[in-house]
């Protein structure tokens, strides 16, 4: 007899979420992914300056600013036909790289490494270093004072719950310096973006700002830091948790999906673009024994509403979707739309990316036994950050050697003005996976304008043929010895760094006794 | 809770108003327009305006860097639209059910723990505004929008007791 479960919200990701699953002996045999907070922020930019569009939409997520202001600016340069020159891709980049090193830490410990330890056995910490007795002490105490956030509420541990107390107690000395890292990893894409949060410096054709050699010295310095903390802190932990006590899940393929890949490509190495640091590709039900990565093309990409709170219409090109909201569907669970490559769901993120590019790392430890799944996931995500933090340096010296030159750019400055018409995508790969956005320009105001984010690609609700989205196909076959602490359920949706966050920031107490500080 | 007392009359290092909500959901960007409008006021050099958006997660380095915090933010308790607030940080703790932000993402009340973690928590009070609407819209409602120049006022009255 199956049993219903539902986890809501899944808590420690960026947004808001509901997971339902069917378990069956045990194990998930079904399973729905619901996007339970409206969007549609598209609909404000309609009648609008096109220009306007990269600050607009880097309010979509309170998560992700520079990123949609990226993927926006990019929208733009192909619909009014601007030239980004060299020198303002470089800074492009920059603060795109900035965001990888602060994201991927962050979803790593803050997010992500309570689901694997046993936070409880820091107390059983008897060795003799300094710096985990004082993690020890500070847990013990916390503990003690009953303010246990942010590692508790909690499930209970499993039998994959990492209980050795050395482990632990390092593990979250890690915890606390990776929050001051990826507080400074912030003061680093604000030294192009001018200040944080909320970078203001991408634009249509380029950046807004010269970079001064300073400005380039205090990047390096501090990619210098953060560097030592990808080598020596972050990558070896993924790595000792990934190849010892979580092998196990990694064996098992825990939270494995559709095996359907998809990356845009991102990051030039070189002016034409030959080389990327994520090329693009798509990859169709993975086989590791003879991966075949096909071209994208855009005009593949449909978005289908049939389970989602949208009003009925037929799959469509994001050029021509509307957001017209439904909420008397039935059948429908969702607000995130379904979006599809060529009819088929795709996983993008850092394990899509690292496939995609054939990355020797990754498809080692797939060699070794791991199949792709949640803890490949993380580790590629650690890998591809050492990748982006090497390029950091490169596109430094680039950018370096470009301001030296004569005549040196950073914006095309012919192609300020909108276009009577025009239309134009832009694509990116920020640190969550494949973002796109979509701009139809009609006597230079926006006539319509989509975004597909890269959590619509995985937390897609089913299509119109019924076809599970990533999330849910994931989900099937996982394990839930116990329905009151289904650790693996929210290993795996976190695994994808789920972000869903467009993005409510109330302060909302759930209780009237905030009037007693009303003042007028 | 570990506070440093950047109390009333000594003039610390450096403030740091912080607008958030967000500014694509009607009253919810209270904060960011109160922010914007500070902006263009000349105000001394220990003090800065931060447009804050919506995730506290990204606030880590202005939190830990600051030494008093003065946040404005929207706030939901069921009184009358346009309603203001004024609390600090540490009093709200003390509210039964606890105030955290619990099913949204990482809110200011969040980070203010984590920079627990690594040190540092500057003292934060809180302006907060009842708001009426959160429709998709870059407007205010007319209610929140007439108290700006007050909440102005209310947030420049507090930077004046830190000097």
């Amino acid at each position: 007899m199956a049993k219903r479960l539902v986890v809501d919200p899944i808590t420690r990701i960026e947004g808001h979420l509901k997971i339902e699953v069917e378990i069956e002996n045990g194990k998930v045999v079904d399973a729905w992914s619901s996007g339970t907070m409206a969007r549609g922020f598209e609909a404000l930019l309609t009648g609008k300056d096109p220009r306007d569009a990269p600050y607009v939409t880097s309010r979509f997520c309170g998560v992700c600013y520079s990123v949609h202001q990226l993927a926006s600016s990019r929208a733009l340069d192909a619909a009014f036909g601007a030239k980004v020159p060299w020198g303002g891709n470089l800074i492009r980049n920059l603060v795109m790289g900035a965001e990888y090193i602060y994201d991927h830490v962050l979803h790593f410990y803050q997010l992500s490494a309570l689901d694997y330890i046993d936070i409880m056995a820091v107390a059983n910490y008897t060795g003799k270093d300094k710096g985990l007795l004082a993690v020890k002490d500070k847990i013990v105490g916390l503990v003690k004072e009953k303010d246990t956030y942010p590692f508790t509420p909690r499930y209970e541990p499993d039998e994959f719950s990492v209980k050795d107390p050395e482990m632990v107690t390092t593990a979250v000395k890690h915890y606390i310096d990776a929050l001051k890292m990826h507080a400074k990893a912030r003061d680093m894409g604000a030294i192009w973006g001018g200040r944080t949060p909320h970078y203001q410096n991408i634009i249509v054709g380029g950046v807004t700002s010269y970079p001064d050699i300073n400005q380039v010295f205090r990047f390096r310095t501090m990619l210098d830091e953060q560097k030592k903390f990808v080598e020596e802190v972050y990558i070896p932990d993924v790595l000792a948790f990934g190849t010892g006590p979580l092998w196990p899940l990694a064996e098992m393929g825990l939270g494995g999906g559709h095996y359907n890949y998809l990356s845009y490509g991102d990051f030039q190495l070189d002016p034409g673009g030959k080389e990327m640091v994520f090329p693009a590709g798509v990859i169709t039900g993975l086989n590791p024994a003879d991966i075949k990565v096909a071209r994208v093309d855009p005009e593949k990409i449909t978005e289908s509403v049939k389970y989602a709170w949208y009003k009925e219409e037929e799959p469509v090109h994001p050029y021509n979707g509307e957001q017209v909201f439904d909420l008397d569907k039935t059948n429908a669970y969702s607000f995130v739309k379904a979006p599809r490559y060529d009819g088929k769901p795709m996983e993008v993120g850092p394990l899509a990316r690292m496939i995609v590019a054939g990355n020797p790392d990754v498809l080692g430890l797939v060699k070794k036994g791991a199949k792709p799944g949640a803890v490949a996931r993380h580790a590629a995500r650690a890998i591809e950050t050492k990748l982006v933090v090497d390029a950091c340096y490169t596109w430094l010296d680039q950018l370096l050697n470009e301001m030296t030159k004569p005549g040196f750019k950073i914006q095309d400055t012919d192609h300020w003005d909108p276009p009577d018409s025009g239309m134009g995508a832009g694509f990116s790969e920020p640190p969550r996976g494949a973002l796109g956005h979509w701009i139809k320009v009609k006597d230079k105001k926006i006539e319509n304008y989509q975004a597909i984010v890269p959590s619509t690609w995985n937390a897609s609700p089913r299509d119109e043929k019924g076809v599970r989205g990533q999330y849910e196909e994931s989900l099937i076959g996982t394990p839930v010895p116990d329905p009151k602490n289904p650790n693996n359920i929210v290993r795996i949706i976190r695994s994808f760094d789920p972000c869903l966050a467009c993005a409510v920031h109330i302060i909302d107490p759930n209780t009237n006794e905030i009037r007693k500080f009303i003042i007028e | 809770m570990p506070e440093l007392e950047g109390g009333e009359g000594i003039s610390p290092q450096k403030i740091v108003i912080l607008g958030v909500g967000n500014l694509l959901l009607s009253d919810e960007g209270v904060g960011v327009h109160v922010a914007h409008e500070l902006m263009k006021l000349d105000l001394p050099p220990e003090v800065s305006v931060v447009e804050g958006g919506t995730d506290g997660f990204r606030l880590l380095n202005v939190i830990t860097g600051a030494d008093r915090v003065i946040v404005i933010d929207a706030v939901k308790g069921g009184a009358d639209p346009g309603s203001i607030y004024r609390f600090d940080v540490k009093d709200v703790r003390n509210v039964p059910s606890g105030f955290r932000t619990s099913v949204h993402q990482i809110g200011i009340l969040e980070v203010i723990d984590l920079s627990v973690l690594i040190g540092k928590t500057p003292r934060t009070t809180v302006i907060g505004v009842e708001p009426k609407s959160l429709e998709m819209s870059m407007e205010l409602s007319p209610e929140v929008k007439e108290k700006i120049p007050r909440i102005i006022e209310l947030v420049l009255e507090e930077v004046k007791r830190l000097f």
